[in-house]
This record gives structure tokens, C-alpha cells and sequence, in this order.
């Protein structure tokens, strides 16, 4: 079975939302509508209660690059997503299209979750295969990256993928609301939304741990240790 | 060069990306839906070593059995040597990863189909210029960790004054190492200078820091989707006139050159199989 298939079937059993999107069908004579989940509302009054309208996937990915205040979405798992846009889409090929690029393989991670296929990378395995500028990441101190999760992932820091990974194989996520975050915003029962999931250390996380872990030398040089 | 549908296989098309530059990954996702719209594979996809979908999780993507790689790189080098083949645990031309078979072809950057695009971009940039009075320059990043980064360049530079289009000369020059793009003036003994950036996208190097170089700009500026005004061709500087284009990634050609180098790929490692 397709990926296309699975998510038809995702949707029969009564999913309807991934991250801030909301998945519709039949709306209006579209087979398949998304919308951001605070339209959903306006997106079935009458021409979609004046939400901008796009036909087909081809907007998924300038509607998501940017927040409403102009900031760069460098993850797609933040939860600044634009409001007042609805696409509509002829087949279920298109709505996968817009989904891998809304929150880019999202979907497939989860079916693969699903069937037991989903690996996990620790962050150190991650973090030993930077390169360059970001080679020095791994140096980060186990403590140094605990804290990191705690203020940097999670929603309250605007990302709302549920993270899979340790530290390394023998090193759990220290107990925190980011690290017990399903990947569903606003409390949606996990029998109806496709979870986003977090198998591998963002690059935006790299970056920080990078960061950390020279001001982590610095202190240990200024200290004389 | 055409090729035939491939109705079973997935293109998974790679990318630098970048978390700082959303315009970084734009020539990707567009060589992506051209492709898609040719209706050429079963499926198409990106991924990115600094963007989402990370390599490893675009294998997550795919479903087909049979997956074509194309780097969308500008160069042979580290990433297309190291890091896409770790990241997609490839360790030849063709390797079975997880129950799927990975053909891995070379970048579109080291493709002869690449003069060409180079070509109709100095042209479309300089309308009318005479080319025996421009110097054009392929400019690149240039590292001095990696010889190979400024091969493609090089050799394109060394086509181009071979290939009869008339340019009194036709340079390649670097940000990061010799001949330096910041000495353009220098270089070019013509009136008139064409420079195509031989990048994938207007991303940070092309449109923020080159310009810089160039003397077009007095700093660095915003990135290309946040800035209202694209710039103006030509550009009067240092006693000559100056042509700047985009990079030559945001070509979208550079799909056919994608499909380009599957073909070639077909013909160099599939066309005469081992006998069983």
C-alpha cells in the first residue's frame, strides 16, 4: 500500500489534523481541503468565509516558509504556522504533496512509527556526524544538552514535535514538558491526529548545542579546569 | 538528452539547504515539480543535509523499490563524496539499502549540459552586449579543503572559451580562494563584465555575500525573498560595466540536466548488466 493510500485510510478512520493543519474532505465539492486549524470554522462558510483559496499543493511551501510577523520557519514543526488560507485538492496524491511539505516527511515517519519501521538516531550519533563550523557540537556535556532540550524544544519554545531521541543509547531525556510533548498541538485525542515526530536532533538544535558547547570551554578555560 | 519514463522509480533530488536562508532551498523544490510534471518517476522528493526532510528521514518518503539520487550540487567534493553517501548509506553506484535499490548519480554541476545554461544566462543578463568586448566570470566558493570544488568551474571556464561564443575571456574566480572574485576589475581587461554565480540558489553566497565583493553592495544585505527590488542590471563600477545574474541553479533547465545525468548514469552503470 501507498503512502497516499495509508493517509486515505488515516483520514477514514477519523484523523483530521497534523500540527497547526486541519485535513477536511468534502468540502464544498473538493475532495480534500486543509486549512490552519484556528480557520477551520470560516474555511466552511460560504467561499470559505473569505480565506484566501489555492488550488492544488503548489503553495504549501511559501505559506509555511514564513510566520505571519515575516519570520523564517527554519523547522516546520514551529507553531507560528500563517492563518487565513484554505488549499483544496483534487486527489489524495496532492494532499500528500502538501503535507511532505508542510511538515516535511511527517507523515511517513508516523506510518513507519506505526509499523515498527521507525529508527531513532541518539544525539550523539547525530552530533558525531557534523562537520565544518559544526564539528565542535559534540563536545556538548550530557548536562549541557539536557538543559538545552528544556529550552529550546517543546512547545514552549514553539516546536510541537514529540521527541523520540536520547541522549545516547544508555541516556533518557531528563523528565521535562518538552521531552513528554506528544507532537499534538492543542490537545487533540491521539486517535485523530497524525503526531509530528522528532527521530533525529534538528539542525536547529545543532546549532545550539554548538553554541553551548563553546560557551561550556570558554567557562572551563576562564576557570582554569 | 531525454529519458524514457521510469514509472516504478522514485527521484530523490539532494540539497545543501540552510537554516538561515529559507531562499536556499527554492531551486530544489522547483527542479523537484518540474520533474513531477513531466510525469517521468512514480514519486519525486527532496531532502536536505541543513533543511527538513533531513537524507535520512527522506528515506521515510519514498515508496518505490528503485530510488535514482541526484546531488543537486554544484561540484564533486565532500558532500557528494562523504556526506551524501553516509547519510544514505551508499557505498557505490548502485547499493541496496533497506530493501530498496539506490542508484546514486554524479551532480548536475560537473555536466556538460552546464555550459549551456551558463551561456543562456550571460546572455539574458547582458541584452545586446558584444561579447568580444566582455569578459565573462564563473565565479564559485572556492575552500581550500577540497580541490575538487572548483574543478566543475574550472572546466566550464575552459569550455566556454573553447566553445566558438565569441567572449574575450572567460575566467573563473572564487570567494575564498585565488583568483578572487573581489578582484574582478583587475581581472578583465574588457569594458564590459558578466559574472554568473555558479551556485545552486540566491542564497547567502550568491545574493548576499558576492555582491559584497563585487562592490554592487556596501554590506550584506537581506536575503532575495525579503527584499522588494531585485537588482538592477548593469552596474557602473570600477571603470566598467557590470552584469550580475542569478545563480545558475535558479535555471529551470536545471531540470533537464538532473534527468541528464540519470541517463547518463542508466547508460554508464546499467546498460550492459553483469551476466548472472
Amino acid at each position: 500500500m501507498t503512502t497516499a493510500q495509508k493517509l486515505q485510510q488515516l483520514l477514514k478512520s477519523g484523523y483530521h489534523r497534523i500540527g497547526e493543519i486541519e485535513l477536511q474532505t468534502d468540502l464544498y465539492g473538493y475532495p480534500y481541503a486543509l486549512c490552519h486549524q484556528a480557520d477551520v470554522e470560516l474555511s466552511t462558510e460560504p467561499a470559505f468565509g473569505g480565506l484566501e483559496i489555492h488550488h492544488g499543493p503548489a503553495a504549501a511551501r511559501d505559506l509555511s516558509t514564513y510566520a505571519e510577523d515575516g519570520t523564517y520557519r527554519f523547522t516546520k514543526g514551529q507553531v507560528n504556522l500563517k492563518r487565513g488560507w484554505v488549499m483544496v485538492l483534487e486527489s489524495v496524491q496532492d494532499l500528500r504533496l502538501a503535507l511532505d511539505q508542510f511538515y516535511p516527511a511527517c507523515l511517513g515517519l508516523f506510518l513507519a512509527q506505526q509499523d515498527g519501521s521507525l529508527e531513532i538516531e541518539t544525539l550523539r550519533e547525530k552530533l558525531n556526524r557534523q562537520t565544518g563550523m559544526y564539528r565542535f557540537a559534540r563536545s556538548i556535556s550530557d548536562a549541557g544538552a539536557q538543559q538545552l532540550v528544556q529550552t529550546v524544544c517543546g512547545p514552549a519554545h514553539q516546536c510541537a514535535k514529540k521527541i523520540l531521541w536520547k541522549i545516547d543509547a544508555d541516556t533518557p531525556l531528563d523528565d521535562s514538558e518538552a521531552s513528554r510533548f506528544n507532537g499534538i498541538p492543542n490537545d487533540l485525542p491521539a486517535t485523530q491526529a497524525i503526531p509530528l515526530l522528532c527521530r533525529e536532533a534538528c539542525n536547529h538544535f545543532v546549532a545550539e548545542c554548538r553554541k553551548a558547547a563553546k560557551a561550556e570551554f570558554e567557562a572551563k578555560a576562564a576557570s582554569g579546569a | 538528452m531525454s529519458i524514457a519514463p521510469k514509472p516504478h522509480c522514485a527521484l530523490l533530488i539532494v540539497g545543501h539547504g540552510s537554516t538561515e536562508n529559507p531562499d536556499s532551498s527554492t531551486p530544489y523544490f522547483e527542479h523537484a515539480e518540474e520533474i513531477r510534471s513531466r510525469g517521468l518517476f512514480s514519486e519525486v522528493h527532496c531532502c536536505f543535509w541543513k533543511e527538513e526532510p533531513s537524507m535520512r528521514e527522506a528515506l521515510y518518503l519514498i515508496d518505490s523499490a528503485e530510488v535514482y539520487v541526484v546531488p543537486d550540487f554544484i561540484s564533486e567534493g565532500y558532500f557528494t563524496q562523504d556526506v551524501i553517501p553516509r547519510e544514505l548509506q551508499l557505498t557505490g553506484p548502485t547499493t541496496e539499502v533497506r530493501g530498496k535499490t539506490f542508484h546514486y548519480c554524479l551532480p548536475v554541476g560537473v555536466h556538460r549540459s552546464m555550459t549551456d545554461l551558463i551561456l543562456k544566462r550571460a546572455k539574458e543578463v547582458a541584452p545586446g552586449i558584444s561579447p568580444a568586448e566582455t569578459t565573462l566570470i564563473i565565479t564559485g566558493h572556492g575552500t581550500g579543503l577540497n580541490q575538487n570544488s572548483t574543478k566543475a568551474i574550472r572546466d566550464q571556464a575552459e569550455l566556454i572559451a573553447q566553445s566558438g561564443a565569441g567572449y574575450a575571456a572567460v575566467l573563473d574566480a572564487y570567494m575564498e580562494e585565488q583568483p578572487f572574485i573581489a578582484e574582478w576589475a583587475e581581472m578583465a581587461s574588457t569594458p564590459n563584465v558578466v559574472v554568473v554565480p555558479f551556485f545552486i540558489s540566491d542564497g547567502l553566497h550568491s545574493y548576499q555575500d558576492i555582491p559584497v565583493l563585487l562592490g554592487i553592495e556596501a554590506e550584506v544585505g537581506a536575503a532575495l525573498s525579503q527584499t522588494a527590488v531585485f537588482r538592477q542590471n548593469p552596474h557602473h563600477l570600477r571603470g566598467k560595466t557590470l552584469f550580475y545574474s542569478s545563480a545558475i541553479g535558479t535555471e529551470r533547465l536545471l531540470a533537464d540536466v538532473i534527468l541528464d545525468q540519470i541517463a547518463d548514469f542508466d547508460s554508464l552503470h546499467l546498460a550492459h548488466p553483469l551476466p548472472a
